[in-house]
């Protein structure tokens, strides 16, 4: 029986095979963010590179700036000093709301969906703006809710949803500009183990069809063993940087700072 | 979904708040149709006593409270008269009595036999009464058909008997409503010898009006003339006072319906902060932010004119019944008070909308997303 492949296999904008060395897809330079008046030293210069189609999971305890590294990164707050550049592009210029819509995707751990639009309704709230006609968007957010196996669940509103479809529904949203790189902040972080299973897998398998960039925070270890590399932080900076292991050796610090 | 569907559906969620503060606009668009009407019906009624003789102008005493209460002498007649260019110059008394309780506003239009064809009286059956006849009345046709009366019929009016010579028509709602009778006879009866309440002025043709209308007014400083219904201000305060009174009305309708939709905005931008730092996450532009919170408030607005509209149509049908205004009143609904409605409904939800909407627009994504 033949399967048509999936829609996002079409997408081609990147050639993972190619071998010529292409920019990153995220680079920091020395990033620093503080809050109520320096108090707070949230990042503490953080300088890292992610490459492009590379699926990265940050790790470390509460409070150690790895959901505020994210939230840089995706343009939704601005750095106190530092480089940050996205898709070659450096966020200190203006225009990030056209940045927010066309390269990167959110997912947030709260899920974030507006609770009284059905499934269909809250893909298709974030391709306003996007250019495409009322049909072709409706087309493409029912095209995401059965990549992420909602189709049947299309006119239901978020309260009538599980958290793990919840949080699928939040990853069709988080598509639905076709964004180069996806950033999740503690996707799996509400769900039980098997609705986690199940978005990880979802995640991978959009990573590899794909190819696009993932950037996942998270305090999960098995979720973030599914990474290509795992980064570490702790008080605002990248303590560890290393490929991830798919049962992550014990790393000292690492493991106590897990169990706190 | 299209912008528009989700605006409707952001309405529609919030039910009773979004009814509240369309009833809060109801209530004000109600107000400004329902004087609005009220002030543009009462100013018809009483541009139809100026326009009753078919002239080309009016002459009457100016700056009086109530166009009813202008008083000409037989020598402003007399003067008004005298001026090249003129066809006919009748001068009326206008009296106003109450026949019944079915008709609180009975008007009487005393002037000579021999002016009734220049003033445009056509009699439909009967004869005309005699110049110093006490107990001779002619009504005009359509107040012959709501009295049920006809020629040879007696009738009281304001305790005086007559007997009805004649049924008339003018051409017009407010004079084929009204009743005609010897000018002599209603002076008396009024106690105002030598007395008129208007000059109706024909001219010949090609005459300059305006030009005889300012020297008429040039010569004699007490006197205005009317032609238009703008002129109007000048010989009746009382709807000047009444249309100054819509104006205000208009302004505090406008002001109270902009507060009631600025406390719903607040609530709401409040409450929904968290939802604007999702949006504006999603990549959704300052501008398209604020163009759903106003597009909210345009929508609740404009329901609730809806509603205001209906409202102020009923409330006239009301008012239409109250015995005092029982023949004062014949509702015109003109459609500048729909469209000062609507203008105050767009005004209400852009005034009272605009600033919080660019307060959530201009939030920082990771603030509002941080807002609990």
């Amino acid at each position: 029986m033949h399967c048509a492949p999936p829609f996002w296999s079409q997408w081609t904008r990147y050639d993972m095979s190619e071998a010529a060395p292409s920019p990153p897809a995220i680079r920091t330079i020395d990033v620093v963010k503080v809050f109520d008046g320096g108090l707070v030293r949230a990042l503490d210069g953080v300088t890292m590179t992610v490459g492009r189609g590379e699926f990265v999971a940050v790790m470390g305890p509460s409070g150690s700036g790895k959901s505020t590294l994210l939230h840089l990164v995706a343009a939704l707050d601005v750095p106190t000093s530092g480089t940050i550049i996205v898709s070659g592009r450096d966020l200190r210029s203006a225009g990030n709301e056209r940045f927010r819509r066309t390269e990167v995707g959110l997912v947030f751990q709260l899920h974030n969906l507006l609770p009284h639009l059905n499934a269909l309704e809250n893909v298709e709230i974030a391709m306003f703006s996007n250019g495409l006609r009322y049909a072709q968007q409706r087309e493409r957010a029912r095209e995401l809710l059965e990549a992420v196996g909602l189709a049947a669940k299309e006119k239901m509103t978020p309260p009538r949803l599980s958290g793990g479809e919840r949080q699928r529904l939040a990853i069709a949203r988080a598509l639905a500009n076709r964004p180069s790189i996806i950033l999740a902040d503690e996707p799996t972080g509400s769900l039980d183990s098997t609705a986690a299973d199940r978005i990880l897998a979802l995640v991978r398998r959009i990573r590899e069809e794909r190819g696009v960039t993932i950037m996942l925070v998270t305090h999960d270890l098995h979720v973030a063993g599914a990474a290509d590399r795992i980064m570490y932080m702790r008080d605002g900076r990248i303590v560890e940087d290393g490929a991830a292991a798919p049962h992550p050796p014990d790393r000292g610090g690492v493991a106590q700072d897990m169990r706190e | 979904m299209s912008f528009a569907a989700l605006i409707a559906r952001n309405v529609f969620t919030r039910k009773l708040r979004s009814s509240l503060t369309g009833f809060a606009v109801a209530i004000g668009i109600m107000t400004v149709v329902a004087l609005g009407v009220l002030t543009h019906s009462l100013r018809q009624t009483a541009i139809s006593v100026l326009r009753t003789g078919q002239a080309d102008f009016t002459v009457a005493q100016k700056g009086v409270s109530d166009v009813l209460y202008s008083a000409l002498d037989d020598s402003q007649v007399a003067t008004i008269r005298s001026y090249p260019g003129e066809e006919s110059v009748v001068g009326v008394l206008i009296a106003a009595v109450k026949l019944d309780a079915n008709h609180p506003f009975f008007l009487e239009l005393g002037m000579p036999p021999d002016q009734l064809a220049p003033f445009g009286v056509q009699v439909l059956s009967g004869t005309v009464y005699d110049a110093n006849a006490t107990d001779q009345i002619m009504l005009g046709y359509r107040a012959a058909n709501d009295l049920h009366k006809t020629v040879g019929d007696p009738i009281t009016v304001d305790t005086a008997d007559f007997h009805i010579v004649g049924i008339y028509s003018v051409g017009n709602i407010f004079g084929d409503s009204a009743s005609m009778l010897p000018l002599t006879t209603l002076q008396g009866l009024e106690r105002k010898p030598g007395s008129v309440t208007l000059a109706f002025v024909k001219v010949k043709p090609g005459t300059d009006i305006p030009a005889l209308r300012a020297k008429i007014e040039k010569d004699n400083p007490a006197l205005a003339t009317v032609r238009s219904e703008s002129d109007f201000g000048r010989v009746d305060r009382n709807l000047g006072l009444l249309s100054a009174a819509n104006v205000a009305t208009t302004i505090l309708a406008l002001v109270i319906g902009a507060i009631g939709v600025m406390n719903t905005t607040v609530m709401s931008v409040f409450e929904r902060t968290r939802e604007f730092g999702v949006l504006r996450a999603v990549g959704w532009t300052r501008a398209r932010l604020v163009g759903l919170v106003v597009g909210e408030a345009v929508l609740i607005s404009l329901a609730g004119a809806a509603v205001g509209l209906a409202m102020g149509y009923v409330a006239i049908r009301l008012i239409e019944r109250v015995p005092e205004v029982v023949g004062v009143l014949q509702p015109d609904y003109p459609v500048s008070i729909f469209g000062r409605a609507l203008g105050i409904a767009f005004g209400m939800a852009f005034i009272g909308a605009i600033y919080h909407a660019l307060r959530a627009a201009l939030l920082e994504p990771m603030d509002a997303l941080r807002h609990e």
